[in-house]
């Protein structure tokens, strides 16, 4: 029988004219894997932030083993034994990994603490100096040290808000595992996503969140068809993403974009890219697959300029612009979307229609903005909101939306849709393949398969730096095993 | 046991409207104290100087430093350009508009001599603002310390014309140049030290600026380069370049209120501690109290204009009173700014 840990009653929260949760209600039982599930800007993070009081409901109640918890801080919540673990890792990049998690435990930095956290990370083949300051470590070390650190003060409840969402697939098994074994001992897992096949995988139950209510509970199996009518009320958007390829290319088109022997370093002066080359026709839409960690990011920041090249060349739509400032070559006819909306991709400062503004050479007239937003399916659909107050898909959105607003030669897009949920996804696919049969290139850089087979013409794998293999002609997804060994053997 | 903790928030605008204004106020009521028992006058009595500084016409003096150049100033903080060179920018503007009256057959035509003046102030205005940026741009070197340092280079520049070769002929022992031509003088309000020509500018500008930084895609990319570069890069916007137009039109507005200074209250160049007095620093404060905002900063030099005035007002007993007075006075303004933005981002909570 389950019993109940944690009651959640008709909560309700709101942000000027935005209702972020519509009155709530949801119990969490002992021993459990919950999932939330939700479509982006569906309320999930801020039910996340009450339940971890870094908000205060408006209304409703959080009723612990029988008796109203009141959270005015994380530090409330914590002394209940509530720790939450989010999407963006919350660590203090000038201070040491064990710095961090002494802070945070409230134990100081001892010999026998660091030990703990090495033996913790050792188990999940993690390892690392707990010496090192933050800011030299990865986002999947920075994501296993939140764990670790959540871990440590031994919680009761865990919140994990798209925290192993961007993992790569091993590890991310790894986190799940550490999950199941967690909640054993009279312990939940509230786990966060806007990925079915995610959710499928972690979850004992399900609920599903849409426009801050709870659409749909889901006490044991689920299917991804009836999740997605819980998320989003249909399944049409399915249809947008299936092959157009329409012989677009006509065999003489020009390249938009030709990488010629790219080498570029990473971070640390490693090599990071290794003379890869590789061309985008017009028309064409090309992808480069590979496991995080093996030079995409690199290649994406270099082609775009933010990145120095050490050697090789980068031509757009036939000018050289190896050395040119990132504004000059999107001048040239580049548009870039960087893989983190938030650091690159838009001024979080700004709101929706400025940063708008920013991107188009053009005035836009109020119409085209709210074209743009409901293209795109911005939510809130108000073009004067605050970028920094949105759910991180919609930030996303907002940066995705300078496809909408110039006419560039060619695309390049890392990670472009995997802070989106599977609707927004399907949009955004949809404008990469609308562009492309316009007539435009798009070098698609992804660790998705899926829609690397889905929409492309060419999968390039790439492993280390390099092009490992080359896909092309025919129906790729039947390749799709292939690619996958690929991208692990390269 | 309590705990004090300082928890970051988020105030609505109006509420963060309202904290400015209260903060402000409490300020001016600990100078008005302060100067209440540096004068030996009573407070109520002290009070009441302190509420007609704010109803006199001579704010206006003040207002027509302080509103230009902290708009100018705005213009780069908001684009998180650390220019902390007004002084400098505004001495030499006056020494710039200085030249073009005095040793320029220019200075002698009327109409054509103050905007030449003041056109020639922007000029070096910008001119001084441009080295630091360029050092910054494309050397790395920090702009805050050029910028900061650079305005000591201005002081002793001025100063070494005055008492070397623009000494005027006529001063006897005043390290001065001589008055500038009738022709360059901008007339003043009878009884007052201002002229309306200049005020008109400074809020033509703020409709400029407020243009500028909201309605542009300029201004826009300009808010937009303190929270992401490369987000601004990536649009096809040219970081560098929007950088040096932000300190340029910074240095340019400075110069200009150095050029008015000469033209309207000085009327010949004076040693440059003195045309400077610290005013592009006190600017500095103004830029951030009206929240780097147009329509802030009008507010914010009113009051720190009425304020500067009640420090003279009050002035008895010897200069150096009068100059402690007005340094503490600023010294309360600052606080008060500080304060300001540290309620309106974060609220202390006791448990
Ligand atoms: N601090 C905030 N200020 C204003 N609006 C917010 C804030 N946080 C969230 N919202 C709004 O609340 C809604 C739900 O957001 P969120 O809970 O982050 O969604 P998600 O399900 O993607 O995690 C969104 O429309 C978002 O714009
Ligand atoms: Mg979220």
């Amino acid at each position: 029988m389950n019993r109940t840990f944690i009651r959640v009653v008709d909560l309700y929260k709101r942000f000027g004219d935005v209702v972020a949760l519509d009155g709530v209600t949801l119990d969490i039982f002992f021993n459990e894997i919950l999932v939330v599930l939700g479509e982006n800007g569906s309320g999930k993070s801020t039910l996340a932030k009450v339940l971890y009081g870094v908000y205060v409901p408006d209304r409703g109640k959080i009723i612990v083993d029988g008796s109203e918890a009141r959270f005015s801080s994380p530090f409330d919540a914590k002394k209940k034994g509530f720790v939450m673990i989010s999407q963006r890792p919350q660590l203090i990049d000038d201070l040491s990994i064990l710095e961090n998690i002494a802070l945070f435990i409230g134990e100081p930095p001892s010999g026998t603490l660091a030990k703990r956290i090495e033996d913790f990370l050792k188990r999940f083949d993690i390892g690392i100096d707990v010496h090192k300051k933050v800011f030299s470590i990865s986002y999947t070390e920075k994501q296993f040290i939140e764990l670790a650190k959540a871990l440590l003060i031994n919680p009761r409840l865990l919140i994990v808000d798209e925290a192993a969402t961007y993992l790569p697939q091993d590890l991310k098994t790894k986190f799940f595992e550490i999950l199941r074994r967690f909640v054993s001992d009279n312990r939940a897992v509230i786990y966060i996503t806007h990925k079915i096949p995610e959710a499928l995988e972690i979850g004992n139950r399900f609920v599903v969140l849409r426009r801050g209510k709870v659409a749909r509970v889901f006490n044991g199996a689920a299917n991804p068809s009836e999740l997605r009518h819980a998320m989003f009320g249909t399944e049409e958007y399915l249809k947008l993403v299936s092959r157009q390829l329409l012989q677009r290319l006509s065999k003489d088109s020009k390249n938009v974009l030709s990488v010629d022997k790219l080498v570029v370093l990473d971070d640390y002066g490693k090599t990071a890219v290794d003379g890869l080359s590789i061309d985008v026709r017009a028309g064409e839409i090309v992808s480069i697959v590979g496991v995080a960690g093996n030079g995409e990011k690199e290649l994406g920041e270099a082609i775009a300029g933010l990145r120095k090249a050490s050697s090789g060349s980068v031509k757009i739509d036939g000018f050289d612009v190896t050395k040119s400032p990132p504004s000059e070559r999107t001048r040239k006819g580049l548009v870039y979307i960087p893989e983190d909306p938030f650091k690159e991709g838009t001024a979080v400062t700004l709101s929706i229609i400025e940063n708008m503004r920013m991107y188009a050479r053009e005035r836009l007239s109020q119409d085209v903005v709210l074209d743009a937003i409901k293209k795109l399916g911005i939510v809130p659909e108000n073009p004067a909101i605050q970028v920094s107050k949105l759910s991180g898909g919609n930030v996303q959105k907002v940066s995705i939306s300078r496809l909408l607003l110039t006419m560039p030669k060619v695309v390049v897009a890392h990670n472009p849709t995997r802070m989106l949920d599977e609707r927004s996804r399907a949009l955004v696919l949809d404008i990469l393949q609308r562009f492309s049969l316009s007539g435009g290139g798009v070098l698609l850089i992804t660790e998705d398969v899926d829609e690397a087979v889905q929409i492309s013409d060419k999968v390039a794998v790439m492993v280390d730096g390099r092009i490992a293999k080359l896909f092309e002609g025919g129906n790729l997804e039947s390749f799709r095993s292939e690619i996958e060994k690929a991208m692990v053997h390269g | 046991m309590a705990r004090i903790v300082v928890v970051k928030r988020v105030l609505p605008p109006s509420l963060s409207i309202l904290t400015r204004f209260l903060t402000a106020f409490i300020g001016f009521l600990i100078a008005v104290y302060i100067t209440s028992v540096a004068t030996g006058l009573g407070f109520s009595e002290t009070l009441r100087t302190a509420f007609e500084s704010f109803l006199d016409l001579n704010v206006f003096r003040y207002i027509s430093v302080f509103l230009p150049i902290a708009l100018g100033l705005a213009i780069a903080f908001n684009a998180n350009l650390w220019n902390l060179g007004a002084e400098g920018q505004l001495v030499m503007g006056a020494v710039g508009a200085t030249y073009i009256a005095l040793f320029t057959p220019l200075g002698k035509m009327d109409y054509i001599a103050p905007i030449a003046s003041l056109a020639f102030a922007a000029i070096i205005g910008l001119l001084w603002a441009l080295i630091p940026s360029v050092m910054r741009l494309y050397l790395g070197v920090n702009e805050a310390v050029t910028t900061l340092l650079m305005n000591y280079i201005a002081y002793y520049f001025s100063s070494y014309l005055v008492k070397g070769p623009w000494r005027g002929r006529g001063v006897y022992g005043y390290t001065t140049t001589d008055m500038i031509p009738d022709a360059s003088k901008l007339p003043v309000v009878p009884g007052y030290s201002f002229s309306w020509y200049i005020v008109v500018t400074a809020f033509v500008l703020v409709a400029i600026v407020y243009l500028l930084l909201y309605k542009t895609r300029f201004g826009i990319s300009l808010r937009a380069l303190s929270s992401s570069i490369a987000a601004v890069e990536l649009a096809g916007i040219s970081s560098k370049r929007l950088a040096l137009a932000a300190f340029c039109i910074s240095g340019a507005f400075a110069g200009f209120v150095g050029g008015a200074e000469i033209l309207v209250y000085h009327r010949k160049l004076v040693e440059g501690s003195i045309v400077g007095s610290g005013m592009g620093f006190t600017s500095i404060m103004v830029a951030w109290l009206g929240g780097l905002n147009p329509i802030g900063i009008v507010i914010s030099s009113y009051y720190t204009a009425a304020l500067y005035r009640l420090s003279f007002a009050l002035q008895i007993g010897s200069a150096a009173i009068g100059d402690a007075l007005a340094k503490s006075i600023i010294g309360t303004l600052f606080a008060a700014t500080i304060v300001a933005e540290f309620v309106s981002k974060y609220k202390i909570v006791v448990r």
